[in-house]
């Protein structure tokens, strides 16, 4: 399927990026930075590591402020908004981190819980444990719904972040580096489970990534970020043909 | 400007100066905002108390009996054995036991909240609960600060209460003193003017202690490196700090005593 056609079977845009920059100390991250991302649909950043991919991400949920350039999800201006505006727009969007971002000092209800007592989504005590008892199923972890975080293994720790995220039914999905770490075994299970995501809850993602095989599973289409800007974009194919040198090189290697 | 150690460390001195400032601003402009995080405030206020309590009560037993038995020959010397638990008294509640008692939650507390908030940064939990709705300065800084200013004073009245216990039983060593009677005579020299000053200062040292740590934790860098800097420095920082307030503490409290007698 063409980069067009892809393109075209997907609903409206829910993040629009234009001509973003970011620098930190003088160094220019990102460039200029032109991205858009329709409604159920799964876009893969690839690039090298440092490059300014978990900057990308963060800047759309007002963790980084951009220096320039206008970031819209669902038509908002992100620096616009105010902390309630901002606060009711981390729900509909969820962040799995690189390092899983547990607490550590609750336990794996406890994690899940708390999402959801902060937003004040659910008051009642029933509800809320039958949330956390499906979010935890469809990552097939619950019995590990008493454990500690520090009691599970990497692939367990990523799937109980994946859940913690999909307990509050984001609309946007913005995974980093999420098979960082992992067995291949491993790696193959979480980027099936991203695309089990994209069509149980037809939440829309962008996956931040330098793994070729979860980029092949996970995307509809695809970004290559070289310096501060997208080098190319299109389906996992084009790419792999493209006339790029470095972009075929890129592919080669990793 | 030549760029040498010297300059540098000035540099960071007033950044750091700098950053304390602006956070310090930032607490208060969260203290006031609804919401009020009281069960967490409450959850932290216990941890701050239990952690620190079996440190306190043995350190206090045996500064109070301590300073009895090195300060009885020297009494003794100058016939002035029956004002042995007035002096131990004056010298605990106005000095040493707010000192001593803010030094050890310092190095316990300070440290344990600046390791936790380090641990939390570098492994991106603050930032999982800001991009889950929940602001992490009001939930985990404010809350911290608070339990720490509320519950050092608490923790220097019972570090007294200790201290006057050991110095009690340090007396009845070799002499025989009757419970009520030392007490009688260990509070008859305190007044309001010793304990109002001494108690306002704890205060201030919780303060310090908890805004310290949060800070040095809150901005923790370079991962497990960082939060060991992190709990190290806020240990020696806060340290540093309360010695300071200490003494100016002690100069407005000579003022007060001016006014007050």
């Amino acid at each position: 399927m063409s980069f067009e056609n892809n393109i075209s079977e997907f609903g409206e845009n829910v993040i629009e990026i234009n001509h973003l920059e970011k620098s930190f100390n003088g160094r220019t991250v990102l460039k200029d930075i032109n991205l858009f991302l329709k409604r159920s649909e799964n876009v893969v950043v690839l690039g090298k590591s440092g490059i300014g991919k978990s900057v990308l991400i963060k800047c759309i949920v007002g963790l980084i402020q951009p220096d320039s350039g206008s970031l819209k999800v669902f038509g908002k201006e992100v620096s616009e908004m105010n902390t309630k505006e901002l606060n009711n727009l981390r729900t509909k969007v969820g962040f799995i981190f690189q390092g899983n971002a547990l607490y550590d000092s609750m336990t794996v209800r406890e994690n899940l819980e708390f999402p959801l007592r902060r937003n004040k989504i659910l008051k009642d005590k029933k509800e809320i444990e039958e949330l956390i008892v499906d979010a935890l199923e469809n990552v097939g972890l619950l019995e590990a719904i008493d454990k500690m975080p520090a009691e599970l293994s990497g692939g367990m720790k990523k799937r109980i972040g994946l859940a913690r995220t999909l307990i509050l039914k984001p609309e946007i999905i913005l995974y980093d580096e999420p098979t960082t770490g992992l067995d291949p075994l491993t790696s193959k299970e979480i980027s099936n489970l991203i695309l089990k995501i994209q069509t149980k809850y037809k939440a829309s993602s962008i996956v931040i990534t330098h793994d070729l095989n979860c980029a092949k599973i996970t995307s509809n289409r695809m970004l290559i970020l070289q310096d501060g800007v997208f080098l190319a974009k299109g389906t996992f194919e084009e790419l792999q043909n493209s006339d790029n040198e470095w972009v075929r090189s890129f592919f080669e290697m990793a | 400007m030549q760029n040498n150690p010297t300059n540098n460390s000035v540099n960071n001195f007033f950044i750091e100066l700098g950053g304390l400032s602006r956070f310090t601003l930032q607490f208060f402009r969260e203290l006031f905002r609804p919401p009020y995080e009281h069960k967490e405030f409450l959850r932290q206020a216990y941890q701050v108390g239990l952690n620190t309590l079996p440190l306190i009560s043995i350190t206090a037993f045996i500064m109070g009996l301590v300073l009895t038995l090195q300060s009885k020959p020297v009494m003794a010397e100058f016939g002035a054995e029956s004002w042995l638990p007035g002096m131990v008294s004056v010298s605990i509640v106005r000095e040493i036991g707010p000192v001593i008692t803010a030094l050890i939650c310092a190095g316990k507390i300070g440290s344990g909240i600046g390791a936790e908030l380090g641990s939390m940064r570098v492994t991106e939990q603050i930032d999982a609960m800001e991009v889950s709705g929940t602001n992490p300065l009001k939930y985990l800084v404010v809350t911290r600060v608070l339990a720490t200013t509320f519950m050092i004073p608490i923790l220097v009245f019972y570090a007294d209460a200790i201290s006057f216990y050991g110095s009690y039983l340090a007396v009845n060593l070799k002499d025989f003193l009757s419970l009520p009677l030392f007490m009688n005579l260990a509070f008859d020299p305190l007044h309001f003017y010793d304990l109002i000053p001494a108690t306002i200062k704890t205060f201030f040292f919780g303060f310090a202690i908890g805004i310290i740590g949060c800070y040095k934790g809150y901005y923790a860098q370079n991962g497990t490196e960082g939060v060991g800097k992190a709990a190290n420095s806020a240990v020696v920082i806060s340290s540093l700090v309360i010695f300071i307030m200490d003494l100016i503490a002690v100069q407005l409290a000579d003022l007060f005593n001016v006014f007050i007698r």
